[in-house]
């Protein structure tokens, strides 16, 4: 086995020698204007795909056809380095293409600028039947979902979930596989939201049963299944959904919304002291943390590389730096943009280390090692830029909600004077904490116990059953 | 004629110059106190407003804090998209 493994090495590394020796002749002899189309041909045929990135940028530059060969190179260069292969070209430039490949790229690239006009449009010119429509298919229904044009956004979202589907089923690769899974279930969830946002809750919650509780979009549904059930006024079943975070194999999952979103269904069920707890516990959790990452990022804003040298160094590095980071980069390292760039990183640095070991050195292959050391810079600086948008954004959502919670607690104090006019407050403090009376249960929804420990299994079914303590509620009852 | 014009003439400036010496001599007198009794004055007409002092009863103001709302999800499907590649 082992002289096997040597054997298929030893004939790839002679594959790309041949091939970074073909591209070196063409670098000397061939003078005509395809050269560099040429040129990055020979090296992705050696599979040296960033080393051919310059060569394809070079060419489109100044050239305007694109034929069946070069078609299928800058796919291959999509698929092996993402949306690097076109990265100099302007999207004016880019706009002039009609290839599957750059449409998916420039609308994405627009679409990530606003230009949502502009990004249909050119997202509309890959043909159904190519795989890059399903990506295509998914975009484009998140623009009609902008726009509040729900019965165009859920066909869009249905076609991707239908295409996702089938090129899961017909993938070989494990991980092209799971990207495609990604994407089917990523389209399921957008049709449920687009129900919840139509105000067809029901519906939404039977959409969302679709999503395997093994699924990696599954900790994510927790908190839409849980506004559902909120609008259903089912406040128990939000409860328990959002105490599932809480849960030690989603630490790492962690939404300020999802502590709002408790604290207002305590608020509906007029427990206003235990909405006031939620409400404290915030205030005393996230401020300080925040305030922490805060200083972090101002004090290595202008650094390129401190946030990814963050994610190579060890658990007890971040942890001691601040324990949210640790849970940061956790969550960040579960997203696929992060990973397929970290993958580029790994894949550009071992095409270097092939460059470095070639025996023939020419000027040409220090020209291809000095274009990959940039490439990995820039590789680089773009992973620590994702992570320090991650962080930015993760205090933004905190100082956000902060106001919600700001909001709620002067509301809450506000019911609790009333109370005290009333005399309310004594006959309340004798309440019974909860009872299975008060649980909602649907045919297809289980439920548990809460023992002050999670289960596995129970994740994601857990309800509470507290008695309302709104007076109204309590009279129209009996 | 001229003797009837000239005569004419001379009457009405004797005429002014008495007048201005009437002028002269008005002596203007008040009133030196007046004693109103009002109770035996009697007014006409109709009594529009209540007698005794009322106050509109309202409820209490009360100011509703917006509380938060989910009404669309677009910031979870941008960042998406952002995440995708």
């Amino acid at each position: 086995m082992k002289y096997l493994a040597l054997l298929i090495a030893l004939v790839v590394a002679a594959d790309a020698s041949a091939s970074a020796k073909g591209a070196y002749e063409l670098y000397q002899k061939d003078k005509s204007k395809d050269r560099d189309k040429k040129i990055a041909h020979e090296l992705i045929e050696g599979s040296y795909y960033f080393s051919a990135i310059p060569y394809i940028n070079t060419y489109l530059e100044t050239n305007n056809e694109i034929d069946k060969e070069l078609e299928a190179d800058i796919e291959t260069l999509v698929i092996k380095t993402g949306t690097m292969a076109v990265l100099n070209l302007e999207e004016k430039r880019l706009e002039s293409f009609n290839i599957p490949s750059i449409s998916l790229i420039l609308g994405t690239r627009l679409f990530n600028k606003d230009q949502n006009l502009k990004a249909y449009e050119i997202l509309s010119r890959i043909p159904d039947s190519h795989q890059f429509s399903t990506e295509a298919s998914l975009i484009k229904g998140t623009i009609r979902n902008l726009e509040r044009k729900n019965i165009e956004a859920l066909n869009l979202y249905e076609q991707c979930s239908k295409k996702a589907g089938n090129l899961e089923s017909s993938s070989k690769g494990e991980k092209l596989k799971r990207y495609y899974n990604y994407l089917k279930e990523t389209c399921i969830i957008r049709s449920a939201r687009v129900k919840i946002e139509e105000k067809k809750y029901e519906e939404a919650l039977v959409i969302y049963e679709q999503i395997d509780k093994r699924s990696y979009k599954w900790p994510y549904i927790l908190m839409d299944q849980a506004w559902a059930n909120y609008y259903l006024k089912d406040y128990n079943r939000a409860l328990g959904l959002t105490v599932t975070y809480k849960s030690p194999l989603l630490e790492s999952y962690f939404f300020p919304e999802a502590e709002v979103l408790m604290a207002l269904s305590y608020y509906n069920l007029c427990l206003w002291d235990d909405s006031l707890k939620v409400v404290d516990h915030f205030y005393e959790v996230y401020q300080p943390k925040a305030q922490a990452l805060k200083d972090i990022l101002g004090k290595n804003k202008s650094s390129h590389t401190y946030f990814l040298d963050l994610y190579y160094a060890d658990t007890k590095t971040r942890e001691d730096l601040n324990p949210f980071i640790r849970n940061l980069i956790t969550q960040t390292r579960k997203q696929v943009k992060f990973n397929l760039d970290l993958a580029s990183l790994k894949a550009a640095k071992d095409e270097l280390l092939l460059l470095k070991r070639l025996k023939n050195k020419n000027d040409f292959t220090e020209t291809l090692e000095g274009n990959l050391d940039s490439t990995i810079s820039f590789i680089s600086a773009k992973i620590n830029f994702y992570i320090k948008k991650e962080i930015f954004t993760f205090i933004n959502e905190i100082h956000k909600h902060s106001f919600s919670m700001f909001n709620l607690k002067l509301e809450l104090l506000s019911k609790k004077r009333d109370d005290i006019y009333n005399a309310k407050a004594l006959a309340e403090s004798t309440r019974a904490r909860g009872s299975d009376v008060n649980v909602n249960r649907k045919t297809s929804q289980y439920f548990f116990d809460f023992n002050g420990s999670f289960w596995a299994d129970e994740l994601g079914d857990y309800s509470f059953g507290l008695q309302t303590a709104c007076r109204e509620n309590k009279v129209a009852k009996k | 004629m001229k003797i009837i014009i000239f005569s004419l003439i001379s009457l009405m400036l004797s005429f002014s110059a008495l007048a201005q010496e009437e002028k002269k001599n008005v002596i203007y007198k008040y009133k030196e106190y007046e004693v109103i009794d009002l109770g035996s004055l009697e007014i006409k007409g109709q009594i529009m407003a209540p007698g005794d002092l009322t106050v509109n009863e309202r409820e209490r103001q009360s100011f509703k804090r917006s509380l938060l709302e989910k009404n669309n999800f677009d910031f979870e499907n941008r960042r998406e998209i952002e995440n995708l590649r």
